[in-house]
């Protein structure tokens, strides 16, 4: 390997990126930073990030072989490690499974087309482990539910309510990912909140392994491609393998989505992937009030248009009372400037 | 001597090791290693890391190792040079 040149990508670069990654069956997507191997003045290897993820990550078929994924992959994860991410994940084709196991990344599930595989300090065992321990909760058969509650409504305290009265013991696990319009901080403390009255409810964080960009990139973006499937299964089978078993999750209670395809996909893939981890799903149709099926995305629509009457109505006391105190100003200004 | 934030030292290269050391909540020295010669050689790779980490008289620490064949003087001034950096 000889005047090989890596470095940061320059932005006209990006087109020759694009191709090279497009020759290896990949889009480029928007990235934190992109870096390249340059060979007498051509691109001849490509590899991004963005936040935790590592991603876009392609050789030249005629330069393949000769260590330089490493030397890619290293530059990457130096850069990442100069902007404190510590912990990062890759999802990659099978075939590359190797290259990274290779630099000491482990597998954390791999379906058809994907797999997922951690590296640095993430370690999917261990970060549950400390998720049950913070969460204080005991051995005793949980009922789960994942929840994104962008903001807390009605429709999502019925849920956990039914779970409440079903269940001896019931988990809410809040979507840390933050790229919905309300900060994680908001949606769990309005959560917390809005459930104190339910004694047997714990709220908690998702964490990386739950709906995060990790298990289920497509859940952010709201793309529905060929990838969908594979996100979709990935996240329900890491839920079943790694989640349920540590905090003894017998049942996962699933609002039904007439909306969001995103959503019915993977609903879909929790009905058809959790019982073969011994975990029983229940679909709960969505309550309606006055004619309108109570969403948090029918709530944001009213926001936009400053309904705030008929928003008191669809939402718990705690979500009603933020949104129109002083510090929810921001994120209405965010909300009503969204196209 | 204490160690005060994150750092890092190695390359993920064959023959070389890769060491991440950062601050422990309590007290103890918390190896984690991955290695292609575990089997034959995990032991005595955590004893030299160990025996370099009290060299310093560093009593708490957590130190994440990626280990590609490294022989013991590599590994030996990989965590030198990472503690040094976390100082």
């Amino acid at each position: 390997m000889y005047d090989i040149l890596i470095r940061r990508a320059e932005y006209e670069e990006i087109d020759e990126v694009k191709r090279l990654l497009a020759d290896n069956g990949l889009t480029f997507e928007d990235a934190e930073y992109t870096a390249i191997a340059k060979h007498r003045n051509e691109i001849i290897g490509t590899c991004s990030f963005s936040g935790k993820i590592i991603k876009c990550f392609a050789i030249r078929e005629d330069y393949k072989g000769e260590g330089l994924s490493l030397k890619l992959i290293t530059h990457i994860i130096d850069e990442m490690f100069g902007r404190e991410i510590y912990e990062y994940f890759v999802f990659t084709k099978p075939e590359n499974v190797d290259i990274f196991k290779s630099m000491g990344f482990k597998i954390v599930y791999s379906v058809d087309k994907v797999c997922l595989l951690e590296g640095g300090r993430a370690n999917i065992n261990k970060s549950i482990e400390e998720m049950l321990i913070k969460s204080g909760l005991g051995c005793e058969k949980k009922s789960a539910l994942v929840m994104n509650c962008n903001p807390f409504t009605l429709g999502h305290r019925y849920i956990i309510e039914k779970a409440s009265k079903e269940s001896e013991s019931v988990v809410v696990f809040i979507v840390k990912e933050d790229k919905s319009l309300f900060p994680f901080d908001v949606r769990y403390s309005l959560v917390k909140k809005g459930v104190l009255d339910l004694k047997n409810v714990k709220v908690i964080s998702g964490g990386d392994y739950i709906i995060s960009s990790a298990t289920f990139p497509s859940y952010f973006i709201k793309q529905l491609d060929d990838k969908i499937d594979a996100y979709t299964n990935l996240d329900a089978h890491i839920f079943g393998k790694y989640i349920a078993p540590a905090f003894n999750i017998v049942k996962r209670y699933v609002g039904t989505e007439p909306f969001c395809r995103v959503t019915e996909k993977y609903n879909d893939a929790l009905l058809k992937i959790l019982p073969s981890y011994n975990i029983e799903v229940e679909l709960v149709e969505r309550i309606e009030k006055s004619g309108n099926i109570i969403s948090a995305s029918f709530i944001r629509s009213l926001i936009k248009k400053g309904d705030f009457e008929k928003i008191k109505a669809l939402v718990p006391n705690v979500t009603y009372d933020y949104l129109v105190s002083e510090k929810a100003k921001y994120i209405i200004e965010r909300i009503k400037n969204e196209k | 001597m204490e160690v005060k934030r994150i750092a890092k030292s190695g390359t993920f290269e064959s023959n070389d090791i890769y060491i991440i050391v950062e601050p422990k909540g309590d007290e103890g020295i918390e190896i984690n290693l991955e290695s292609i010669v575990m089997k034959q050689f995990g032991e005595q790779i955590k004893k030299t890391i160990e025996d370099t980490v009290k060299s310093f008289k560093i009593k708490s620490i957590k130190i994440t190792a990626k280990d590609r064949g490294a022989l013991d003087y590599t590994i030996k001034s990989r965590v030198e040079t990472a503690i040094k950096r976390a100082l």
